[in-house]
């Protein structure tokens, strides 16, 4: 018998660290090769890491909700000699399970495993996250109480913190009124992403947004002409892929809007593809696949990858590739009834496309005789990095975007 | 594509309708979830129409005609009585009726589509149904497989519904055998062979290892063997079943046994030699969902398949084959596909055991205390001591408490006596609670009942029982 030690591998371009979700194997446990032994979450999409060997798993060195970086090692394998010699060069003698801090410490071999706590207890703990076997309970043989586990999540660090320390904590946590009080989330998943990304974002790039109004009313005949045939095909024709035609046409006008600024070499890169990341609202944070080639797609083809990208990012079994690589993105802060916003750059984007709420507005249909209509309006916005264009680049970009939003007829002109 | 091939689909698939698949069904679609249930048989399953629930109709008719017989000491003299077979029969249908007409209308209000066919996997996402009349394809983001199990046939002595039956064949029979031997000393075996004994036909057991009711406590079996005897049932343990010859509807019946070879006439024998997992036939390789050695589904807490978009419950799992088990995990299976944080993590399933007296299970035994490392203390109260036992006129039996003796946590409560399959109850919940030994005995138990025999024991176990004498030492 020997060990091995498994690094986290580079699990796809670029990534250089990896957050552990969470663990199938426990130290102890005997796995088969390909067996799927821990969850890893790489910017926002989940990885299954199978293990690599056939052993026992001897330790276990990194704990759930730990940031590592690839090249760490995180588990330990007890594995026999000839399985090792194969996958690593260098033997190692016979160790016992390391004590690690993600390990259950039971006070005494012989005693339970399984922390205390009810059924009720133990669905909130799930609900937050917590791993009650790293809760010391603050009951009668260490019982773990709702309060416990509610403190444990409130400071993720308390995984690490000496034991000691705890009772305290809880007790003082248990003594808290319940009105008035906070809950404290911590920071994981998709949620750290995504506030990671903004920063980098916001901090990298200054933001500059332009905000307008278009009449739509040429749009919205002809999305409700074309819709009945959508049905037929069984395509739910919604505005978006209008909106991606008229930004994708704009974009090969303006191709400084589908760009990149590469901070490394100080270069602009210019993109002759057209890859269009739509912002999807999900109850567990935003995220934004792409659609690949949208210059190349009809209408119906967009609208049904649309609803296919949107029903599996909800499901969150969209794939790394998936939700990577768009060269534009679009946001629809309409769909929430919102009429302005300031949308943050998916960066290293140049520019974000929002469109707002479609609604009726008195407007002057006739500068020389001042007649008002009702039309329908649709607001529009485009936040750009002003590193790469200026105020000049992106009001012509964007006048072109509501021309083509305007005479939906001209994209015709535009077809290949 | 062949032609009249079509494929629907359908946001979550069950496969069974059984106390799984039809709570699993529920659940989802109270989640927000479209649900198509698929059932090949019967809606309910085994459990509703043949298992369960129409064995314990049988059970109680028989327990309270044969306590008519046995009420000449409380002051009942019947004079004449007639048990009539047919009638029992459609006393029991209309159970069976009510409870799976009721879980059909539960269905049909929650928006699940029925479909009566047959399933089996074509690949990850789609499963192939089969009925009568038709044969389709269906899509699924996910499913639960609730296919349940059936009863192991013995070979070269297939049921053939007359003379041979399984248990869904006697549990129907409308006539009260002169004798019937049952081949299988367990919980089946036992149970409706006790049944069957009250109505009036002469019982042998067959049981081939040497002990009955095999994975129950010993101290608890010997309570119901006592009661077997004294009913009359014959038991032949370490009895290997040799041959059955079938002769105009009369069986003879070859034992080796340890005096040697024995041979009963039998108008009907019993085979209830176990139950085997309904996995064969799904196609379950095609979706990648791997079996275990012994034929049982791989799955993980959250009862997710070795497909994760699959998930598979009740005895088609690893673990005892309980409708319980299986409404259990049913719920978690449903909850954790639709994206909640459920896992299947309850200390204890209990166990029941419809004899006379009932035998019921929760949490570990003395012998699985000391195996897992603890340092058990036992508490045992006799129902004899129980005012509301006698005035049953039931005073068999004990309630038996297992704790750790240091932290006095409570490790598992086990009953043999009467209501023991309801007075478990108690016990489950104090353990999934996490009583010790003194919160059992402080909490106030109602008197005359049979659950106090539950704050005896407990009280027995930290050495201060009232009804118990201690020697003063």
């Amino acid at each position: 018998m020997s060990v091995y030690e498994w690094k986290l591998p580079d699990v796809g371009e670029g990534i250089h660290e990896a957050e552990i979700l969470k663990w199938h194997v426990a130290p102890g446990d005997e796995v088969g090769v390909d067996q799927v032994i821990l969850e890893i979450q790489t910017d926002k999409a989940v990885v299954d890491i199978p293990s690599p060997v056939h052993g026992r798993v001897a330790g276990i060195l990194a704990a759930e909700g730990d940031v590592v970086r690839v090249g760490t090692v995180v588990i330990n394998f007890a594995v026999d000699g000839d399985a090792q010699t194969t996958l690593r060069g260098e033997p190692a003698p016979v160790v016992a399970a390391p004590p690690t801090a993600s390990a259950p410490v039971s006070p005494s071999a012989s005693k339970p495993r399984r922390a205390l706590a009810t059924p009720a207890v133990r669905k909130l703990a799930r609900d937050l996250g917590v791993d009650l076997q790293k809760v010391q309970g603050s009951g009668d043989n260490g019982r773990v109480l709702a309060e416990d586990v509610r403190a444990f999540g409130e400071e993720p660090s308390l995984a690490k913190a000496p034991p000691a320390e705890k009772p305290a904590r809880a007790v003082e946590a248990a003594k808290a009124p319940a009105s008035g009080s906070e809950v404290r989330i911590p920071l994981r998943g998709i949620r750290r992403s995504i506030a990671e990304h903004m920063v980098r974002s916001k901090f990298t790039a200054p933001h500059v947004t332009t905000m307008d109004e278009v009449e739509v009313s040429a749009l919205v005949a002809l999305r409700n002409e074309m819709k009945a045939t959508a049905a037929e095909s069984g395509v739910k024709l919604t505005y978006l892929p209008f909106v991606i035609k008229a930004v994708v046409a704009a974009l090969k006008r303006f191709p400084y809007l589908n760009a990149s600024l590469d901070d490394n070499t100080e270069e602009i890169v210019l993109k002759s593809y057209y890859h269009i990341g739509i912002a999807v609202d999900d109850p567990d944070g935003l995220l934004v696949p792409v659609i690949r080639n949208a210059d190349q797609k009809s209408l119906f083809d967009l609208a049904r990858e649309i609803h296919d990208l949107t029903e599996r990012a909800h499901a969150h079994t969209l794939t790394r590739d998936e939700l990577g690589g768009s060269t534009f993105t679009l946001t629809n802060y309409g769909s929430f009834g919102g009429l302005f916003a300031t949308p943050v750059i998916n960066y290293p984007e140049v520019g974000i496309f929002g469109t707002g709420r479609i609604q009726k507005k008195a407007i002057v249909v006739d500068q020389s005789t001042d007649e008002i209509q009702a039309r329908p309006m649709m607001s529009v916005c485009l936040t750009f990095d002003h590193r790469v264009v200026d105020g000049g680049t992106a009001g012509r970009f964007t006048n072109q975007v509501m021309r083509y939003l305007n005479r939906p007829m001209d994209l015709f002109l535009e077809m290949n | 594509m062949v032609v009249g091939e079509f494929t629907e689909s359908a946001d979550l698939v069950v496969i069974g309708g059984g106390p799984g698949g039809y709570v699993a069904a529920i659940r989802a679609a109270q989640l927000g979830r479209q649900v198509t249930l698929v059932e090949r048989a019967q809606i309910g399953g085994i459990c509703l129409n043949v298992g369960c629930i129409p064995s314990k109709a049988l059970i109680s008719v028989a327990d309270e005609w044969h306590r008519l017989g046995e009420a000449s000491n409380r002051g009942i003299h019947v004079e004449s009585g007639r048990l009539a077979m047919p009638e029992v029969q459609s006393f029991k249908h209309r159970v069976v009726e009510r409870l799976t007409g009721g879980v059909r209308q539960l269905l049909e209000a929650n928006g699940v589509t029925i479909v009566a066919a047959e399933a089996r996997f074509v690949d990850g996402h789609h499963i192939r149904v089969v009925s009568e009349y038709e044969s389709k394809k269906i899509e699924f983001a996910h499913a639960i497989v609730a296919t349940g199990s059936r009863p192991r046939e013995l070979d070269g002595i297939p049921i053939d519904g007359r003379v041979v039956l399984g248990s869904t064949e006697l549990l129907a029979l409308d006539r009260v055998p002169d004798h019937l031997v049952v081949i299988g000393g367990g919980y089946i075996g036992l149970e409706l062979g006790t049944a069957f004994r009250k109505f009036g036909s002469r019982v042998t057991v067959v049981e081939t290892t040497p002990t009955l009711l095999g994975g129950t406590d010993p101290g608890l079996v010997r309570v119901v063997e006592r009661r077997l005897r004294e009913l009359g049932v014959d038991v032949y343990r370490n009895a290997r079943l040799d041959r059955v010859n079938i002769e105009n509807d009369e069986a003879r019946v070859v034992l080796r046994s340890e005096s040697g070879e024995v041979a009963l006439d039998a108008d009907a024998v019993l085979v209830t030699v176990g139950r085997i997992p309904n996995t064969d036939g799904l196609d379950l390789p095609e979706a990648g969902i791997q079996v275990d050695g012994r034929g049982f589904l791989v799955v993980d807490e959250h009862l997710r398949t070795t497909n994760p978009d699959v998930a598979a419950i009740g005895d088609i799992t690893p673990g005892p084959m309980l409708a319980h088990k299986a409404t259990y995990q049913a719920k978690v299976a449903a909850e954790s596909l639709s994206g909640q944080a459920s896992a299947a993590d309850a200390m204890a399933i209990p166990a029941v055991i419809f004899t006379d007296p009932e035998v019921a299970s929760v949490g570990l035994t003395e012998a699985q205390a000391r195996e897992m490392g603890y340092q058990p203390v036992i508490g045992r109260f006799a129902f004899g001591a129980n005012g509301r036992a006698l005035s049953l006129s039931q005073g068999i039996g004990e309630a038996v408490v297992v704790a750790d003796r240091e932290s006095g946590l409570l490790l598992g409560v086990h009953v043999v006596g009467p209501e023991a399959s309801t007075l478990i109850a108690e016990g489950g919940l104090a353990l999934e609670m996490g009583a010790t030994l003194e919160d059992l005995a402080l909490t106030i138990h109602a008197h005359p009942t049979l659950p106090e025999t539950l704050m005896e024991a407990a009280e027995v176990a930290l050495g201060r029982p009232i009804h118990v004498a201690v020697k003063r030492r």
